[in-house]
């Protein structure tokens, strides 16, 4: 906001009547023309992300119920404190690990396994399948929960009876967190493949036949020049792992679960909201939203920096 | 010759299992929701006799029509308003050079880093203090910054001729102007492309509307969740209420396959 002020005041700060000021005040008004066009977007990001990321961290020292009428307390790190003691979030957050490494594989393996594979066929059945493979990752998240419970449903469900089986998939507390990973998996599956089969067309041609001319097998090609140009493109799919993963499981774990059995799917995105709307516990959501955040700035800034250092990039 | 073709064979089958895999579910939920009521639990792969009588079923528990009116609102307005303001500073950060441009757009980018959880509540607070709480608008409201829109659109424009800008800029024509007759028109394949993105997004979005929206009848998504939760056994109305929140987006797909496709790798995120 400050920088929308300052070229606003001097614009009208400038008298009108004196004529010699003219040029300066025209040229004034037009170092204010960019900053008109962002103002709309600006004012939207301060208002929907910076300022509630701010009251966050304010929020997070402070004992409130989220009543308006009741008083707030500051508290201190003591949010923090209960936080840290709660064996719900260290088992949340150990969770959530569990997911997103349980996510890998059907992000990042899978779909650079399908992509060589769809190299090997020819170009329109490779568009056909990658057409259906990328349906899912249109399906909104809760028709997907819907369907799947539906598939999943013991007894009567498709699932149990090709398998000849009874087992309650979705409220067992063994299979659950398995269940809210595959689903999630197959939300992603086919985004993913298309992100790889673009970073693979990115690849020049030119390292395989100079390769291939030095004697190369098409193996060692793939582990000593394809896969290293790929390394880019499969750290953002690292990235994106984490960075959807919130978006796409809490409608499942909100309607599939409701983070149980026994608390079994309640990973650190679900937490937060439980202790926001279900608890009415502001002060502990915000401590753990800053966490969280302050988890991805790290996840985030890790990925980038290997990216940078380790990651092959062809210049 | 013989492993080639062993090779090829191999790599078909893989991707048929894939697709299968991905399909399956969705077809199921289709055919479900057109069985008839009788033949609900039925495991034969073609829904034969077809029948509307679950969808009639789902009309009498919730509002369809008004679900689908609300969702195409919130999800129409939001577009809209997410495409005017990222088309308005997208055009500064392209067009124009300033102090502190390369900061505010870090602002921008930044975003990515903030999990909605971390900003829930605090919006939730500042929503209810402004009696937005339950209602369509105070859902689209915080959505209307998208940093997706405004990269992508930046992208876009600073490809864009600068030859044509400064031409139109010597016919005297102002920047406001330049914007809407100049680049607007030749972004129209981009514009599309992320329009559709936007509203699919919008469309699907879960997390805002369940956190604003106590009523049940008030999105599709969350009419869909209510009848998860009260009516936990009727799979064919449920079926064919889950049908109507995926019908709009799939058959988009369908028609505009390959541009939304390369929409969705293009803009990498969600």
């Amino acid at each position: 906001m400050f920088v929308l002020e300052a070229p606003q005041e001097s614009g009208t700060a400038v008298p009108e009547q004196v004529p010699a000021r003219r040029p300066a005040r025209r040229r004034l008004l037009r170092r204010a023309v960019p900053y008109l066009y962002l103002a709309p977007a600006l004012s939207l990001l301060v208002l929907w992300t910076y300022r509630p990321l701010a009251q966050a961290f304010e929020l997070s020292t402070l004992s409130w119920n989220l009543l308006p009428t009741s008083p707030m307390r500051s508290v201190g790190a003591a949010n923090y404190q209960r936080l840290l003691e709660l064996p719900s979030f260290s088992g949340s957050i150990w969770r959530t690990v569990v997911l997103i490494v349980g996510l890998l594989p059907f992000t990042v393996l899978l779909p650079v396994l399908i992509a060589f594979a769809s190299r090997r066929v020819s170009a329109r059945a490779r568009t056909a399948y990658q057409a259906f493979a990328f349906a899912p990752f249109l399906v909104a998240p809760v028709a997907a929960a819907a369907v799947w419970r539906w598939l999943l449903h013991p007894g009567s469900g498709a699932v149990d009876r090709v398998l000849g089986t009874d087992r309650n998939w979705v409220y067992d507390a063994k299979a659950a967190p398995w269940v809210i990973i595959a689903i999630t998996g197959w939300h992603l599956l086919g985004f993913a493949m298309l992100v790889v089969w673009a970073g693979l067309a990115g690849i020049s041609n030119d390292y395989d036949e100079a390769a291939r001319v030095d004697g190369a097998g098409p193996r060692q090609i793939c582990r000593w020049i394809t896969l290293p140009l790929l390394s880019p493109t499969l750290l953002f799919l690292v990235l994106t792992t984490v960075l959807l993963s919130p978006t796409l499981t809490f409608p499942l774990i909100d309607s599939m679960t409701q983070g149980g059995p026994a608390q079994a799917t309640t990973n650190i995105y679900y937490l937060l909201w439980d202790y926001a709307f279900h608890s009415f516990d502001a002060g502990l959501s915000a401590a753990a939203g800053v966490l969280l955040f302050v988890g991805f700035g790290v996840v985030a800034g890790a990925l980038v920096w290997i990216s940078e250092k380790v990651a092959f990039h062809d210049d | 010759m013989m492993i080639d073709r062993l090779r090829v064979l191999g790599s078909h089958v893989l991707l048929i299992v894939t697709a299968v895999v991905c399909v399956f579910p969705i077809y199921w939920l289709f055919a479900t929701a057109l069985r008839r009521p009788e033949d609900v639990t039925s495991l034969s792969p073609v829904p034969w006799p077809m029948s509307l009588a679950n969808y009639g079923d789902a009309a009498h528990k919730v509002d369809i029509a008004g679900l689908v009116a609300n969702t195409f609102f919130v999800a129409a307005l939001s577009t809209v308003g997410q495409l005017l303001v990222a088309l308005l500073a997208s055009y500064a950060f392209a067009m124009y050079t300033f102090p502190l441009q390369r900061l505010l757009y870090l602002a921008f980018v930044g975003t990515w880093l903030v999990p909605f959880q971390v900003t829930m509540l605090p919006n939730y607070i500042l929503l209810n203090r402004m009696g937005l709480v339950d209602s369509l608008v105070g859902v689209v409201f915080p959505t209307l910054c998208s940093a997706l829109a405004l990269l992508l659109l930046r992208q876009h424009m600073s490809a864009f001729p600068k030859e044509l800008v400064a031409a139109a800029k010597i016919d005297g024509r102002s920047s406001w102007s330049i914007l809407w007759t100049v680049v607007v028109p030749n972004l129209r394949p981009a514009l599309a492309a992320l329009t559709i993105v936007l509203f699919i997004n919008a469309w699907n979005e879960y997390f805002w509307p369940a956190v604003l929206l106590r009523r049940s009848n008030s999105v599709l998504q969350l009419g869909l969740r209510s009848f998860m939760g009260t009516e936990g056994e009727q799979w064919g109305p449920m079926m064919a209420v889950a049908s109507l929140a995926c019908l709009p987006v799939l058959v988009l797909y369908l028609l505009l396959q390959r541009q939304i496709v390369n929409a969705f790798v293009r803009s990498g995120l969600k």
